[in-house]
């Protein structure tokens, strides 16, 4: 109810960016609800609920089309690595802050020369009196000109030969002298992109987040949660129901079929991702199992677009649906980032082999 | 799944392992009779596993059920085990005799009817009713496994409340159940035979292409052991979970097949070789009793039909397993 009540009239072709879409308002409007942090403990502002509620909460979101980036990357990852690796400190001068939307963060992991190979990161904080200097630079960035801070993978040791040894994560304030936010634009003209410039950026010394050097085993604790949520299947559901509406009460074999084979493949997954909420309330970090639900699930975010693509087009001789035609053609011009974001398809499929015993 | 479904399929691969050889697959599909197979199944009392325990049974639910289905799968069993398990639980539930020691298929509308040829009973739908008759199989054999294209039905020994959904249902699920259960033994031979074949100096499951088609295929077995176990739930098949299990089994199916011989190579479809006997029967039950078009229009239209705003709220309220 709250839900629907926010989004009033927002029209499908905007809903459907879903996590991608930035409303502060909106996110304050959830922090006041309490619907932000709902896993972490009252006694640091959270709802001190289960993983299960907080899944039962981001389904509607998502489902919905809530534009929930604001709060996104805090509420899912930050706030859970800060809980689980922060000092008592940090998570007393964050946690509350995260939950009534007043913070909010974005990830830092890629760089210039390092994508998929992440452990080659060359952005380094070196300890300075009382602190850290940190140089270098990370991109693609999303909404970090929007972000108050960044968490992010950098070097405090050795060198990009060492890969995954001598990393460590950092909160980085971005209102910090030094840092610099040059936004991104892409073909379709959206700016949520960004490219973030360290300039001897002088960070405290409570700034280190978890153990010195244990970056790479936090980074990854954190890449379990980024992979298994519902937002791996989700991102074209706004799409799929619009169309679903459309096909009106006596939809044609064809197009049952079509549904009902898209209806199929999410099905499984959506039990796949709550088995993971269980493993991760459990303590356990289901690598593997985030990395195969995330391949598959994209692959299905991508193949509703083209499914609904060549449902609308099988038939050129009838006008489409106006605002069913914008919700597609913004999908169709997005859906190829789905299996990038959070780890591209090859990768994941690498990590998967390695759980089978291959590498 | 708990301890004890665990307990009781391993109990049962135990009892597979001694019984159900490849030898044994191999006699039957060349023509032997499928007798001593049967009885030493039929005497493990695991096809019982689902009748009250006062017939002699574990009184098994479906869930509770679903391992041993699955293990059916795994082990390629050459005669309708997973079928007359049902079978009989369904004759139970009604309170109708169940022919003693013998096998019985499910044989729901199909294109070819997997054990046909192998049995004299058969739970089909007549007049839209669930009725089990003396059956004959009739028509070909066209997978070798001793299926057949129809069944002649004789005498009527029992007629079952229900509708002619009842046995299509059942039928559905349970080719789903054993599917998952053969496409992870393909998963594991395929997986096995990536370690110990060489070539260009390596074994074949060193090749970053092949890792990457081993990923995919543990990927289609893991999403549709999950959709068939969400078949196997609740006190009676229901049309929706059914539906999404068939699909998506039936959509795995080629890929399975695909990715497995490709890394087997040619040995994988010899008659020596073991991959072929599980293969050609994921593509048996593929074709049988509905394909992913059929079933796909059928939860399309349940999907339309039902009043959810959202697919995650039709997800929730028609094919959860639970918790959420």
């Amino acid at each position: 109810m709250f839900i629907a009540g926010q989004l009033g009239n927002l029209p499908a072709h905007i809903r459907a960016r879903t996590w991608a879409g930035f409303d502060a308002d909106f996110s304050r409007a959830m922090a006041e609800r309490g619907w932000i942090g709902l896993t972490i403990p009252r006694e640091y502002g959270g709802a001190g609920l289960d993983a299960f509620a907080r899944f039962v909460l981001v389904e509607e979101l998502l489902a919905a089309g809530a534009p929930v980036a604001a709060h996104w990357i805090g509420d899912r990852q930050s706030a859970p690595l800060i809980l689980h690796y922060g000092t008592e400190e940090q998570r007393r001068s964050f946690l509350p802050r995260i939950c009534n939307g007043e913070l909010f963060f974005c990830i830092g992991m890629s760089e210039p020369n390092s994508g998929s190979d992440l452990a080659s990161v060359r952005t380094r904080a070196e300890r300075v009196e009382g602190g850290w200097k940190l140089n270098g630079q990370k991109i693609w960035t999303t909404y970090a000109h929007k972000s108050h801070y960044m968490i992010a993978l950098v070097r405090t040791s050795g060198t990009s030969e060492d890969r995954q040894s001598g990393l460590s994560q950092f909160l980085v304030d971005l209102s910090l002298p030094g840092v610099t936010v040059r936004p991104i634009m892409i073909g379709t003209g959206d700016t949520d992109f960004n490219e973030v410039f360290f300039e001897d950026v002088s960070l405290p010394d409570d700034a280190l987040v978890g153990v010195e050097g244990n970056g790479w085993k936090q980074v990854n604790a954190e890449l379990a949660f980024e992979r298994s949520g519902p937002e791996r299947i989700y991102s074209s559901l706004v799409l799929l129901d619009l169309w679903a509406k459309l096909l009106g009460p006596e939809p044609e074999p064809g197009d049952a079929a079509r549904l009902g084979r898209l209806v199929a493949r999410l099905a499984p997954l959506r039990e796949m991702s709550i088995a993971m909420t269980a493993l991760l309330a459990r303590g356990a970090s289901p690598i593997t199992e985030a990395a195969l639900f995330k391949d598959m699930g994209t692959e299905i975010e991508q193949q509703i677009p083209s499914e609904i693509a060549d449902a609308v087009a099988m038939r050129p001789e009838l006008a489409a649906d106006p605002e069913l035609l914008r919700t597609l053609a913004y999908l169709m011009q997005f859906n190829h980032v789905f299996s990038l974001r959070g780890g591209t398809r090859e990768i994941l499929r690498g990590m998967i082999a390695r759980g089978l015993g291959l590498r | 799944m708990n301890d004890d479904d665990d307990f009781l399929a391993e109990a049962f691969r135990r009892q597979l392992g001694g019984t159900v050889t490849v030898e044994a697959i191999r006699a039957i599909e060349g023509g032997a009779s499928c007798v001593e197979v049967w009885r030493d199944l039929d005497a493990s009392g695991f096809v019982d596993a689902m009748l009250p325990e006062a017939a002699g049974g574990a009184n098994l639910d479906l869930a509770q059920a679903f391992p041993l289905v699955q293990a059916a799968g795994e082990f390629c069993i050459p005669v309708p085990f997973a079928e007359t398990m049902i079978a009989r639980a369904i004759l139970a539930a009604h309170g109708a005799s169940i022919p003693s020691g013998v096998p019985i298929v499910l044989a729901a509308p199909s294109p070819t009817i997997p054990g046909a040829r192998l049995v004299h009973h058969a739970l089909i739908a007549s007049s839209g009713v669930p009725t089990l008759v003396v059956a004959t199989g009739r028509g070909d054999d066209v997978f070798g496994t001793g299926g057949a294209t129809a069944i002649d039905p004789g005498d009527v020994l029992a007629t079952l409340p229900g509708d002619t959904d009842t046995v299509m249902l059942a039928a559905a699920a349970v080719a789903s159940g054993l599917m998952a259960g053969a496409m992870a033994r393909v998963l594991e031979m395929s997986l096995r035979h990536a370690g110990e074949r060489q070539q260009f100096g390596r074994s074949l499951g060193k090749f970053q292409a092949i890792q990457q088609q081993l990923a995919v295929l543990a990927e289609q077995v893991l999403s549709t052991q999950v959709a068939a176990r969400n078949a196997f739930a609740g006190s009676a098949f229901d049309p929706v979970r059914v539906a999404a299990a068939k699909c998506r089994a039936n959509e795995a199916a080629g890929l399975v097949c695909n990715i497995a011989h490709a890394i087997h190579g040619a040995i994988g479809v010899t008659a020596e070789f073991d991959l072929q006997l599980y293969t050609r029967r994921i593509k048996q039950w593929q074709l049988a009793f509905g394909s992913e078009s059929y079933w796909g229009a059928r939860l399309g239209r349940a999907r339309i039909a039902a009043i959810c705003d959202t697919t995650a709220d039709f997800l929730r309220l028609h094919l959860s397993a639970g918790v959420a």
